[in-house]
């Protein structure tokens, strides 16, 4: 008898363990019945691409804990990967549009758009606020021979630089491919898995040069073992004083790794000035304000939905453009 | 002896309760398929802000290293590797578990995961800033020639007829095709269906592939015989069977330290790598795959060590070796932290709590599996008409859990049903699962080695580290008939 017993509280043990994971994960998908009066009625969705502890997922965890306090309301993210974030926007797509669903953004959404065939369209958004931007900046290994930016397009002549970067159609291909062709060099691009694993490269020489965030390259920048050459941006960094923009040697190439959030366009005014609020006040906290710091960023990653619009439609613009001139998009 | 007089970093009750905590919630959500250390973490990131910074970062190596040890608990008792990196634990601790060794199983990998734990955690202590350095050795080329001698083991991972096994392998490497290809961008085999684009997510196969087959067969035995309990499922393994995996499990930490520091593989490859091995020098060679306690010590010990060792490049130089210590990195971010080559001297306390915090974990998951084992290996018993329905459930839950995505699910069913076939048709699992691990390495890097060579594939000869690999490939599967052939000639 004893040992019915013992295997019956064992197996109820297992499905109440079995039920509270079931339900844990149900979290994530509150029932969207009630509509809303006074916004927010409910607790909002942050809809993410990318995977859990990744730089888009850390980002919008860090967002979300001043503004819980900021609308008083709960807030949670539900990852939706695949297809260069296709897959988010389609599940954006199916939720109304009343601010209680937010998607969080970034140039892989805006390029999967402009490579054509996306659940959404760049009309169909507005932008509420940014929450990073970082720009792009061009790596070589110290021992190289490249000390300027001219010495690597010059190399790039003669032979086509071994270029890193993340997987094709990312901004790292094209801003390297708009790089090459602004500046009239070649480059022959080499995908990886992610920036750790790009900046191991370029250390390890089996590389020439690499577009990567500062942060992913800050430390091996320091200890002399990497160099800056040029940044991808219309101003210098306040980290980097010294380092040209690519603007400045009359190569028009800026690209940044921008990150905000938007809603879908019908969503009420009031509602999206609420958010943008609420979104704001969280992202001055010293709790974001650590955050950025901690990952090398500025304290003007931070703006507002009427700036955060017109950049996002500018870089979807630009995307647009440089896919089509590259061939990658009709 | 600075390092001994810093243990008190970690001795304040607070620290302690968190490390205690976050080793058992890391044991058991390494145990849940579907549910991975990485997960927990980032899910754990934005409360840590409330933590000291040296309290957070020993929370979460504590959790790392009680995930990677919990995933062996579920490999042996249900066939269901809770976390990728115990896969190669499942093909050796289910069958012990199946002849009612269950707390046999169980205790050796607990054993061997801290044995190979502290030994790659002392590594790190002192070698960090020198063995680091090996991570920019190895590029394209190397990760290349190291797959390829993973891989030349496919023919004999398992006891199963050697061109069964090949089939395995080849079923593996084609899957790992399906997705986007790195270099080129051109999506192969995906029908359209955006989830795909990303590749076939391993977790869900992986439970298909050994839990939901598992089911079908339990469920393809129609007899109704009452099986006498065997109580002597909760004994544990006895000092000669420790003594006899000692060898197996120092082979293996060095593997796994190694394989970790590599940034581009963890804990999976370790474990695929260290059974590899385990089997190839065995004197049981043919009990592999059927309950062999030396299968179970080998892939336990690897995959422990490849959290020490991962932990290298990631403080040392701020490169992730894994998925979950890249999480860890984002943990260092939010405390407004720098991981890198400036750690070790000016904030050495951070390093030494985070030794002294995963040194704790790896004790407190040693008593916890031992005490633990006793109690997990009476899930064995349960009558299998009760236990694998509910299994069934974690099946489900896990894959779906991974991403909340159903495709998820139809790939781990659809994986359930044609490894069941496959089994009825002789196949092991574990070939396939070896070239899931590997396919994409093998291929991505030679793409990238292709670039980087200008087409030239002979620059392989100026590579030495490549080279090696290489060469240790061509022995490994041609020293036998070479050997046969030399003796042969001899005799006539």
């Amino acid at each position: 008898m004893r040992g019915i017993k013992m295997i019956k509280k064992i197996q109820s043990l297992f499905l109440s363990f079995a039920l509270i994971i079931t339900s844990f994960i149900g979290l994530g998908q509150v029932a969207t019945t009630a509509v809303a009066e006074e916004f927010p009625s409910k607790p909002i969705e942050v809809v993410t691409h990318a995977g859990l502890g990744g730089g888009t997922d850390t980002t919008a965890r860090m967002l979300l804990i001043r503004t819980r306090k900021n609308l008083k309301n709960n807030a949670y993210i539900t990852p939706k990967k695949g297809d260069g974030g296709n897959k988010a926007m389609s599940y954006v797509k199916s939720k109304p549009r009343d601010g209680h669903t937010v998607l969080a953004i970034t140039p892989t959404h805006l390029f999967r758009m402009a490579r054509g065939g996306a659940a959404l369209d760049i009309d169909d958004f507005v932008g509420v606020a940014r929450t990073t931007v970082d720009p792009i900046v061009i790596f070589v290994n110290a021992k190289s021979p490249y000390k300027t930016i001219e010495d690597l397009i010059k190399a790039g002549n003669k032979k086509p630089i071994k270029y890193g970067g993340t997987n094709v159609g990312s901004v790292d291909h094209i801003s390297g491919l708009i790089f090459a062709r602004e500046a009239k060099t070649k480059i022959a691009f080499v995908p990886f898995e992610g920036g750790g694993a790009i900046m191991t490269n370029l250390v390890g020489a089996q590389i020439d040069a690499a577009g990567l965030n500062l942060d992913e390259g800050k430390d091996q920048l320091e200890s002399g073992e990497l160099r800056v050459l040029a940044v991808m941006a219309d101003e210098r960094l306040s980290a980097l004083p010294d380092t040209p923009t690519l603007k400045e040697k009359g190569i028009n190439a800026s690209f940044a790794t921008v990150r905000g959030v938007v809603v879908l366009k019908g969503t009420p005014p009031e509602t999206i000035a609420k958010l943008e609020k609420g979104f704001l006040k969280a992202m001055a906290h010293p709790v974001y304000q650590n955050y950025l710091t901690g990952a090398g960023l500025d304290a003007s990653s931070v703006a507002g939905s009427a700036a955060w619009d017109a950049e996002i439609k500018k870089i979807y613009k630009e995307a647009r453009a440089a896919l089509v001139s590259l061939g990658l998009a009709k | 002896m600075e390092l001994i007089s810093k243990i008190t970093l970690i001795l304040d009750l607070t620290t302690f309760l968190l490390i205690l905590g976050s080793t058992i919630v890391g044991v058991l959500i390494g145990a849940l398929p579907g549910l991975s250390s990485g997960m927990a973490i980032a899910l754990l990131l934005p409360f840590t802000i409330y933590l000291e910074p040296n309290q957070a970062i020993a929370a979460m190596a504590a959790l790392y290293c009680g995930g990677t040890f919990g995933g062996s608990i579920t490999a042996i008792l249900i066939n269901a590797p809770g976390a990728p990196p115990a896969a190669a634990t499942a093909f050796d601790g289910f069958p012990m578990a199946q002849n009612g060794k269950a707390g046999k199983a169980l205790g050796m990998a607990a054993v061997s995961s801290v044995i190979g734990g502290i030994i790659s955690l002392i590594v790190l202590i002192i070698f960090a800033p020198t063995l680091a350095k090996i991570a920019y050795k190895f590029g394209p080329p190397e990760y290349f020639a190291l797959a390829i001698f993973g891989l030349s083991m496919l023919a004999s991972i398992s006891s199963k007829s050697p061109v069964k096994n090949l089939i395995g392998g080849l079923i593996g490497l084609f899957v790992a095709t399906i997705g986007v290809h790195l270099t080129t961008g051109i999506s192969r085999f995906t029908f359209s269906v955006d989830e795909l684009f990303e590749g076939v997510s391993f977790v869900p196969v992986l439970i298909g592939l050994f839990a939901m087959s598992e089911i079908f067969v339990q469920a393809s035995k129609s007899e109704l015989l009452l099986e006498r309990i065997k109580f002597s499922a909760i004994k544990l393994p006895s000092i000669t069977e420790f003594k006899n995996c000692g060898k197996t499990i120092l082979r293996s930490t060095g593997i796994g330290t190694f394989i970790g520091i590599l940034p581009a593989e963890g804990g999976t490859v370790s474990a695929m790598i260290g059974y590899n091995e385990a089997r190839r020098w065995s004197k049981n060679k043919d009990n592999f795959g059927k309950g062999e306690i030396e299968g179970v010590a080998a892939p336990e010990a690897a995959n422990n060590s490849a959290t020490g060792g991962a932990m290298i490049p990631t403080l040392a130089l701020g490169i992730p070796g894994s998925a979950t210590t890249a999480v860890i990195l984002g943990g260092f971010q939010i405390h407004g932290l720098r991981a890198g080559p400036y750690l070790f001297e000016q904030q050495p306390d951070l390093l030494y709590t985070i030794f002294y915090g995963m040194l704790l974990a790896n004790f407190i998951f040693l008593v916890f599996g031992l005490l633990g084992a006793k109690i997990f290996s009476r899930i064995s018993l349960i009558p299998r008409g009760f236990l694998w329905p509910s299994v069934f459930v974690f099946c489900l839950v896990g894959s779906y859990g991974l991403s909340q995505s159903m495709v998820d699910v139809y790939i781990m069913l659809i994986s359930g049903v044609i490894g069941f076939f496959l089994r009825r048709a002789g196949f092991s699992p574990a070939p396939i699962i070896m070239g899931i691990v590997l396919g994409q390495l093998v291929e991505n890097s030679l793409a990238q080695s292709i670039i980087i060579f200008d087409q030239n594939l002979f620059m392989f000869f100026t590579r030495p580290i490549a080279m090696t690999f290489f060469i240790l490939t061509f022995l490994s599967l041609f020293y036998k008939p070479i050997k046969n052939l030399l003796t042969e000639r001899k005799r006539t």
